[in-house]
């Protein structure tokens, strides 16, 4: 009986603790979408699988840029990509040094000072010369190859598909000897973008090349959202356009579309793992919206 | 011996340019018959379209004359971590083409002569569009932009993308250079000093809105 007045005292002391602990925690204002502090990233299945981060139309240095990259951070914590491969876009407008910093450098701090290397595309919005930022890891290249293990990558310029590239990639697919091969550029061949769609004249150049030679997946952004379409002719797509920009409600779904995600910004983690590839597309909250794997279309013969 | 050349440069240009084979056989068979002097009895057919396309390529030479003397001019551009590196090498290499060119006119290298077969080319493949693969691609290029020979392109507008179909049906381009497509205009850039070398005008058609 005596221990009650001391418990009610207690409880008094700490729901004003608790008052006063939710009263510092910064509220969330309206139309910025908070970030939880646990995000929905899965761990990689395999133990010694290629893993990467996919990010689409970053360089705007805008708060959802930081956003973004605070949360593809969380995700390497639970799922430790190694490597990074950009879709384009990678510095909106002006590019002088301190952009580069601004819409580069200072959101992806804690990838680059873990010296996570960087594989970058070229985007409409992005200067060729963008070729010789070594943190780009370009080469001084427009378009180039890469390997990873047993996967070979191929970066293009699909700003300027000209006659010497489209040697260029003819000569590496078909020289290529690893199990899978991995295509990224900017503009997406197949899309259900409302403000853009697919890239038609391109699709007739490098469809060709990428059937004959097995390509086995594609990434590409230009599309500010996520978008996994349904296999072209055998061939994997994903557009992953929305890492930084965002075109809300520009995905107008229809025969090409597996899954879409338009509502907020988004990016990707990925591992190959033998002859499997797993996908997890992640908000800017850290919400997983899409997810799940297949199997290399030539495993078997390989 | 001149004729030969000529006849052969038709030959070379027409392959460039595509869609002129039955002029060039033409003109290889005149070439024949020059080398075998009895069997002269008429000059050899000209390739008008051809002989563009080659002066076209001469142009594009002297160009690279200039471009290749201003880079021996400025600093090598290496891959580099410090983009203040990469943003002074172009400024300093567009600043010694400008001076190397000071005075340089539109149609120094797109000639007015050959200006229409550019601008068929052009005008053909938008014809041989969709309307919504038209209004797309006019959709991204950069609008209420001033573009002026031998001045930077602005860095802050994108480079819209060029079309791969109508790419294949020009004349190509040494690496140093590249088309692009701004408002109505096809424009030469230069890749490495994001330099515009020259403008055709009012090539790209406009769609009803």
């Amino acid at each position: 009986m005596r221990l009650r007045p001391l418990l009610l005292v207690l409880l008094l002391a700490l729901s004003s603790i608790l008052a006063t602990s939710t009263a510092q925690i910064p509220q969330p204002r309206p139309g910025v979408p908070q970030m939880s502090a646990v995000g929905e990233t899965m761990a990689p299945a395999g133990s010694d699988s290629v893993r990467f981060l996919v990010l689409g139309d970053t360089g705007t240095g805008d708060r959802a840029q930081f956003a973004v990259g605070v949360q593809v951070w969380k995700s390497h914590q639970v799922f430790p990509y190694e490597f990074a491969i950009m879709l384009g876009d990678n510095i909106y407008g002006s590019e002088r040094p301190q952009d580069f910093a601004r819409k580069f450098e200072q959101p992806y701090k804690p990838l680059i000072d873990a010296k996570i290397p960087f594989y970058a595309s070229l985007g409409n919005h992005d200067d060729p010369n963008q070729r010789y930022y070594k943190l780009f890891g370009m080469g001084g290249e427009r378009f180039y190859s890469f390997q990873k293990k047993d996967v070979r990558f191929f970066a293009l310029d699909s700003n300027y598909m000209d006659k010497d590239q489209q040697s260029w990639l003819q000569k590496e697919l078909s020289g290529s000897t690893e199990k899978w091969k991995v295509a990224f550029f900017h503009h997406p061949i197949y899309s259900s973008g409302g403000r853009h769609g697919s890239e038609v004249d391109l699709r007739a150049i490098v469809e060709p090349l990428f059937l004959k030679y097995g390509v086995n997946v594609v990434f590409s952004g230009h599309e500010h959202f996520y978008e996994r379409l349904k296999p072209q002719k055998g061939l994997h797509y994903f557009t992953s356009g929305g890492a930084a920009k965002l075109r809300s409600g520009d995905i107008i779904t229809g025969p090409l579309t597996a899954k879409g995600f338009d509502t907020e910004q988004s990016y990707m983690v990925v591992e190959i793992d033998g002859d499997v590839l797993r996908f997890q597309t992640l908000s800017r909250r850290g919400k997983r919206v899409d997810s799940g794997e297949f199997t290399r279309q030539n495993a078997g013969t390989q | 011996m001149t004729i030969f050349k000529s006849a052969s440069a038709v030959i070379v240009s027409a392959a460039l340019f595509g869609g002129c084979a039955p002029e060039a056989l033409g003109s290889a068979s005149a070439a024949e018959n020059q080398a075998q002097p009895a069997a002269v009895t008429a000059p050899p057919r000209v390739n008008t379209q051809g002989l563009a396309t080659l002066e076209f390529q001469n142009r594009i030479k002297a160009y690279l004359k200039v471009h290749n003397e201003a880079e021996t001019k400025v600093p090598n551009l290496r891959e580099t971590s410090d983009p203040a590196q990469i943003s002074e090498r172009e400024a300093a290499l567009a600043k010694m083409i400008q001076t190397l060119r000071a005075g340089a006119q539109p149609g120094e290298i797109f000639a007015a002569e050959y200006q229409p077969y550019f601008i068929k080319i052009v005008k053909d493949d938008f014809a041989g569009r969709s309307a919504a693969d038209r209004k797309a691609l006019i959709w991204e290029l950069p609008k209420n932009m001033k573009v002026d020979i031998n001045t930077v392109y602005p860095t802050t507008l994108p480079l819209a993308t060029f079309p791969a179909a109508l790419l294949r049906k020009l004349p190509d381009l040494p690496p140093e250079l590249e088309y692009r497509i701004v408002g109505r205009s096809l424009i030469l850039r230069d890749v490495k000093a994001n330099l515009i070398v020259d403008i055709l005008r009012d090539v790209v058609p406009t769609i009803p809105s």
